[in-house]
This record gives structure tokens, C-alpha cells and sequence, in this order.
């Protein structure tokens, strides 16, 4: 792993470590109380599932136009993002839920869009292990349908009737709850940051040594 | 694929924790209830526009497993990436060796 990766790994643990503190310093909000505080997690980890989706998007459009294996093992690195910073979503999301408005689920256009859009990154990861050879390239199409479903993701709660919070909340957010945010949406951005590498370097080796087995099978 | 499995595996108990919580907050227990007087007979139901205190659903006990959560599956996806490495890496060492001591290339 390259020199910096330690160094930011225990600066990410630090942040992790200080986000209760920040998150408890941070005001109520004046109707829904201390579960409110949940949103410090919920929508870092939302902002990574559509960052993850997106980088996912670029990477196998890269791959499909140049072939290039990197682009595809950034491309995977980013879909596990985009599954894992997706559960983190879809999870945190109902448990705020349950105590603000009063139910787990609603089947309003962004909590139903981004479901589809995790369930599109799984299609990716499933297609991928089991799709047989060839199927890097017919999972890159499929990131670039989970990527067109980003903005969509986003701007549908100014779009369709939901009680799910406006985009208008977070530029209007006073610096007592946005200094928060933005200092747990740091924290996650590193962290995803560091898994991805993590993921690449994983991919690499494994693309190594599957290269030695095909040697060793060659030469027997 | 064996990391989300495990993920899941993982998702599925915390899920069922705070279930179990929210359930166990929501209801109070037998011997509470066996230990109260019966009540008396209602002969009027009286609407209020809120809920008594103590019949609200607890906001920490979600605030918590919403944290522990999130905390739980960061860190314990960087544990198993790290250790597939680490496996990956000891085997592609291992082959190495195998195929210079061999003289194969």
C-alpha cells in the first residue's frame, strides 16, 4: 500500500472517533429531537452511495471505451462502495424514520429510486462474480445505468410529493448542525477514499496471482 | 461476494438486535403487567392530541443502533478486505518462491 495510506487510515479512525462528540455538541432540531441526530450519519453515507455509484458510472464507461483493466477493477472497487454506503443508507434511513414520521418505510419517489439503485449496484457485484467470462463488460453497462439513476435520486424529492426533507435543508443549515455535517461527511469521504484503494490493490493481487496459476498450468 | 455474505449475516442480527429493543420498549413486560391492579371498566374513550410521555417510542435506543450500526459495518468491511489481502498476498509470496526454486519464470 503507498506511504500515505496508514497516516490517513488512523486520521479517518480519529474522525470516527470524535464524530459522538461533534454529533452531541450539535443542536436539536425543534420537531424531531434527539433522533434528528441520526441525519450526521445517514446523509454522509448517502452522499457516498451516489458518489460511489457515479465513480462506478465514469469508470466502466472508461473500461468499455479503452479496455483497460484498471478502470474496470476501479469500477468494482466503487460498485462495493456503492452496495455498502447504500445498506448504510437504506438501514440508517428507517430507523430515523420510525421515531419522525411514524412508520419504517415509505414508497416515496427518492427512498423507492434509491432502492432501485442499490439493488442496481447488487446486480453489478452479482453479475460480475457469477456471470461467467465476458461479464465484466455487460456489468459495465449495468453501472452506467445505476449512474443516469443518480440525479434522478437526488432531485426527486423537490420533483414528487414526499415528507422526506427538501436538497433546500443542507445550504440552510446553520454552522452548529453544518459544521457537523461536513466534518462526518470528511470523515466518510476519507474512509471511502481508503476502501477503495484497499479494494484496487485487492483486485490487483488477485489479478497476479491468477496470472501464476495460468503460468503454473502452462507449464505442467 | 464472501465479504457481503458475511456483511449480510451481519446486517440481519443487528437488524433483528434492534427489533428486539424497539419490541421490548414498546411493550411492557408480564410480570409488570401481572403485578398491576386490573383496571377498571371503561365506559367512555377520551381523545388526547398526544401521547403520554411514557407511552412514546425512545429515540436513543434507534439514535444508537442507527451509530453502532454504521460504526459495525465501515470497519468491519476494512477488516475482511484486509485480511483477503493479506491471504492474497501470502499465497502470490508462497507461488513465487515455488516457480524461482523451480527455475520456471
Amino acid at each position: 500500500m503507498p506511504r500515505w495510506f496508514q497516516p490517513a487510515l488512523i486520521v479517518c479512525a480519529l474522525m470516527f472517533g470524535l464524530s459522538p462528540l461533534v454529533i452531541a455538541n450539535a443542536p436539536y432540531e425543534s420537531t424531531m429531537g434527539l433522533v434528528q441526530k441520526i441525519f450526521y450519519f445517514h446523509m454522509p453515507a448517502a452522499w457516498m452511495f451516489l458518489g460511489a455509484s457515479v465513480v462506478c458510472g465514469i469508470a466502466s464507461a472508461r473500461f468499455l471505451a479503452t479496455g483497460d483493466p484498471r478502470h474496470d477493477r476501479l469500477a468494482l472497487a466503487a460498485g462495493e462502495m456503492a452496495v455498502l454506503f447504500g445498506l448504510l443508507t437504506l438501514v440508517t434511513g428507517p430507523l430515523w424514520a420510525r421515531k419522525a414520521w411514524g412508520t419504517w418505510w415509505v414508497w416515496d419517489a427518492r427512498i423507492t429510486s434509491s432502492l432501485v439503485g442499490w439493488m442496481i449496484a447488487w446486480a453489478y457485484l452479482i453479475l460480475r462474480q457469477y456471470g461467467g467470462p465476458g461479464s465484466e463488460k455487460l456489468a459495465a453497462g449495468l453501472a452506467l445505468f445505476g449512474m443516469a439513476n443518480v440525479p434522478f435520486i437526488y432531485v426527486s424529492v423537490n420533483y414528487w410529493r414526499t415528507i422526506h426533507p427538501a436538497t433546500t435543508v443542507v445550504p440552510r443549515l446553520p454552522f452548529s448542525m453544518g459544521f457537523p455535517l461536513l466534518f462526518c461527511v470528511a470523515a466518510f469521504l476519507l474512509l471511502m477514499v481508503l476502501l477503495i484503494k484497499l479494494r484496487v490493490r485487492v483486485a490487483e493481487e488477485q489479478a497476479r496471482l491468477d496470472a501464476i496459476y495460468l503460468s503454473l498450468e502452462d507449464h505442467l | 461476494m464472501q465479504t457481503f455474505i458475511s456483511l449480510s449475516v451481519a446486517v440481519l442480527a443487528v437488524a433483528a438486535h434492534a427489533a428486539l429493543v424497539t419490541a421490548s420498549s414498546d411493550t411492557p413486560s408480564r410480570a409488570l403487567l401481572v403485578a398491576q391492579a386490573q383496571p377498571e371498566q371503561q365506559e367512555e374513550f377520551t381523545p388526547i392530541d398526544q401521547l403520554p410521555p411514557q407511552e412514546q417510542l425512545p429515540a436513543a435506543p434507534l439514535l444508537v443502533g442507527a451509530y453502532a450500526f454504521v460504526l459495525l459495518m465501515l470497519f468491519g468491511y476494512l477488516f475482511i478486505v484486509s485480511r483477503r489481502l493479506t491471504v492474497i498476498q501470502r499465497e502470490v509470496g508462497r507461488l513465487e518462491g515455488e516457480l524461482k526454486r523451480t527455475g520456471r519464470t
